[in-house]
């Protein structure tokens, strides 16, 4: 039998299963709390980090990732306070900048607030948010590619960067993969990286109801999980 | 010569993934460095995906993926070290052997290394010359350090 818990959800009393995350349940109900890397039916890594929150525990609270947060009996979460945006802002600030050259990345920016980039753009083409390789991990069970290195040498790569046998080069990884979507006006070239801004009209009814999921088309993109239904 | 081989290595502890890292150590301390090879091997004895093995092996900087030189020289870049110059000694041994840090001369006598802390920070800057510890280590006693041992190697 499921167990239900209740959650607190920016004031909101929420029955949710329990093993769900915080993530999944705020999803469910209408709550927006941008993410990146989350696959509903892929297990999340918290690589990405937008999806942090505030969980209150005794009047104090902790910064953490929701896609990794399990729902507990009488959780209290906080999905937007200043703090939580200032903080999501800079990190979305930090992705696009790393690889701007994506129109999931760009809408992910612009859903988190960023209105100037601070950082030099690398345009980098990948920010290590890891879907290809939990999609080759856990649905197909491959291992065909994985992150190699440390730090900045992390990548994601073959083993030995060669395609192994194993390898049925089903593109699945490629379908999940952020980058695939280039921006509206077409690839950027190097040096020539801007913030994109082009759906600020996206944004109108998501500025009146900042907590609220409002279907902005923005997760259409990169996949949201209000788009691809929730894991059940 | 390898002291170990891999099967030896592998006795016991087949099946056993969480027993990668120790395996991978034993691999590195018999044959000098993980080759390739000794992945495959390793990812078929333990029952690893050969991705994973590729990952641990990567991620840590105490493994190596190609073989040392001869002689290895391990520069220790931690916060006593590096106030007391360090950078320079880097520098010296990088330029004189004309290599990059964690490579090996073309000769294949020398790799310079570098790590975080050797434990030693009272008597920094240290640099090790094949688990020899040398203190107070300066560029030109470094200089001299290296002349020796290519002349030492010269004559075997």
């Amino acid at each position: 039998m499921l167990q239900q818990v209740n959650v607190n959800i920016d004031g909101a009393n929420i029955r949710a299963t329990r093993g769900t995350t915080v993530l999944d349940a705020a999803i469910e109900y209408g709550i927006c709390i941008p993410h990146l890397c989350h696959v509903p039916y892929l297990s999340s890594i918290s690589a990405c980090r937008l999806c942090i929150v505030e969980h209150v525990v005794n009047g104090r609270s902790n910064v953490t990732a929701s896609c990794t947060l399990n729902v507990e009996e009488g959780m209290v979460i906080l999905t937007n306070t200043d703090k939580i945006r200032r903080l999501r802002r800079n990190l979305a600030e930090l992705l696009v900048a790393q690889a701007p050259n994506s129109r999931a990345i760009q809408d992910i920016a612009l859903r988190c607030g960023v209105k100037e980039v601070r950082y030099p753009f690398r345009n980098d083409d990948c920010v290590l948010c890891g879907r290809c390789v939990q999609m080759c991990t856990e649905v197909w069970k491959a291992r065909a590619i994985g992150f190699v290195g440390r730090g900045k040498e992390r990548h994601v790569d073959y083993p030995f960067g060669i395609r192994p046998d194993f390898c049925k080069q089903c593109g699945s990884c490629v379908q999940l993969c952020p980058m695939t979507i280039p921006p509206c006006d077409g690839p950027m070239k190097p040096g020539e990286e801007y913030l994109c801004r082009k759906c600020e009209s996206q944004l109108m009814l998501a500025d009146e109801t900042p907590d609220h999921c409002v279907w902005c088309k923005l997760g259409e993109s990169f996949g949201c999980g209000r788009y691809v239904g929730i894991k059940s | 010569m390898p002291s170990r081989t891999l099967e030896q290595i592998l006795e016991g502890r087949r099946s056993q993934p969480n027993q990668l890292i120790e395996v991978l150590q034993d691999v590195q301390a018999s044959h000098g460095y993980i080759s390739e090879e000794a992945m495959q091997a390793v990812s078929q004895g333990l029952g690893v995906p050969i991705m994973e093995v590729y990952r641990v092996a990567s991620f840590y900087t105490a493994f190596r993926l190609k073989p040392s030189g001869k002689n290895v020289l391990t520069m220790c870049m931690g916060t006593a070290c590096h106030v007391r110059g360090a950078r320079l000694l880097m520098d010296q041994a990088t330029g004189q052997l004309g290599v990059k840090p964690r490579e090996v001369t073309p000769d294949g006598l020398f790799s310079v290394d570098h790590v975080n802390c050797l434990g030693a920070c009272a008597l920094g800057p240290i640099v090790t010359e094949n688990g020899t510890y040398h203190h107070h280590m300066t560029p030109s006693k470094l200089r001299k350090l290296i002349d020796t041992l290519s002349r030492q190697k010269a004559e075997d």
